[in-house]
């Protein structure tokens, strides 16, 4: 879901950069305070193992591949606004050292797969955490994707380079995300799960991400 | 604060050998994904829409792509997973423990 430079407009990449940026500075003053160094670690760690996830590119029979994302699973692991801080680290890395995603689109890439994924996906995990918690991780990850999607397809459909084929984009980009979405709920599960067993209940308490 | 070091802590120790097997399972992911052909929705829906052409790679980055130069295919993508995991790690618990030092 990494938008290449190109597709927009640059007053559309300069806007949301803009955005992106004021939402992660409000998202850090929020978020500082609950930095320990036992969350200080965690941190690195789950935007290191984000970084790694979206490294595995699984095949799906039929001719295409999709990777784990992981907005949903650094909120839900860290709390929404440095979960959010850990994926636009990611998506940062992403394109300036790799050329994965454009720098003129980091902004745009940053709102959708960090700030619109994780806090979507986080809202959703904690509307549904005290009914299932296994359920409210698969959903939050699935919709938190497929609502990054929607709005990368909002993005991309409005902009000169696809010519206001603004349904046909959403169409492509939501229904396809919608259908891998499932898997990027199964993922978020999976890897929390397997976060939860390095022993990290084991640790300092936080008040908000993952509980020990 | 724990004046533990990161590394007396076992959840660290454990999460880093988690990190360590992803990063080796990367050129196995990229194998796999490569023998079925990567494609993701947003570059199905260029393609539908006549935009693909209108994408142009990033000139400021310093590397053109996961696998690092030089290396074939496999090792390369091994390196690259490597420095960005590790760099990845670096950036995130130094930018952590500025922002905590600014509060």
């Amino acid at each position: 879901m990494h938008t290449p430079d190109g597709y927009l407009h640059p007053w559309m990449a300069g806007a949301f950069l803009a955005l992106a940026g004021v939402v992660l500075s409000v998202a850090a003053m929020r978020a500082r305070d609950s930095l320990t160094e036992y969350r200080i670690q965690l941190f690195g760690v789950v935007a290191a193992a984000v970084f790694a996830a979206q490294l595995l590119n699984w095949p799906i029979p039929g001719g295409t591949s999709a990777h784990f994302v992981g907005g949903a699973f650094a909120a839900i692991a860290l709390g929404p606004h440095l979960g959010a801080l850990a994926v636009a680290l990611v998506v940062t890395v992403q394109a300036l050292v790799f050329g994965d995603g454009g720098a003129l689109a980091l902004g745009a890439n940053v709102w959708n797969m960090a700030i619109v994924q994780a806090y979507v996906g986080y809202a959703v995990y904690a509307s549904l955490v005290d009914r299932s918690e296994p359920l409210a991780m698969v959903a939050g990850g699935w919709v938190g994707i497929t609502a990054a999607a929607a709005s990368a397809s909002l993005q991309l459909g409005t902009a000169p380079a696809f010519g206001g084929e603004l349904l046909s984009v959403v169409a492509v980009m939501v229904g396809g995300h919608a259908v891998l979405g499932l898997g990027e709920g199964l993922l978020t599960l999976v890897g929390y799960r397997l976060l939860a067993r390095t022993g990290v209940e084991t640790g300092e308490r936080s008040p908000v991400g993952v509980r020990a | 604060m724990s004046v533990r070091t990161a590394a007396d802590d076992e959840w660290v120790q454990r999460s880093l050998a988690g990190l360590t097997v992803m990063v080796l399972l990367a050129p196995v992911f990229a194998w796999a994904a490569a023998r079925v052909g990567y494609s993701e929705p947003m570059e199905n829906a260029a393609e539908a829409a006549g935009a693909a052409s209108s994408a142009v790679a990033t000139d400021v980055s310093l590397l053109s792509g996961y696998a690092l130069p030089g290396l074939g295919p496999h090792l390369g993508t091994l390196g690259g997973a490597l420095l960005g995991t590790a760099l990845t790690l670096a950036l995130g618990v130094g930018f952590a423990r500025l922002l905590a030092t600014e509060s």
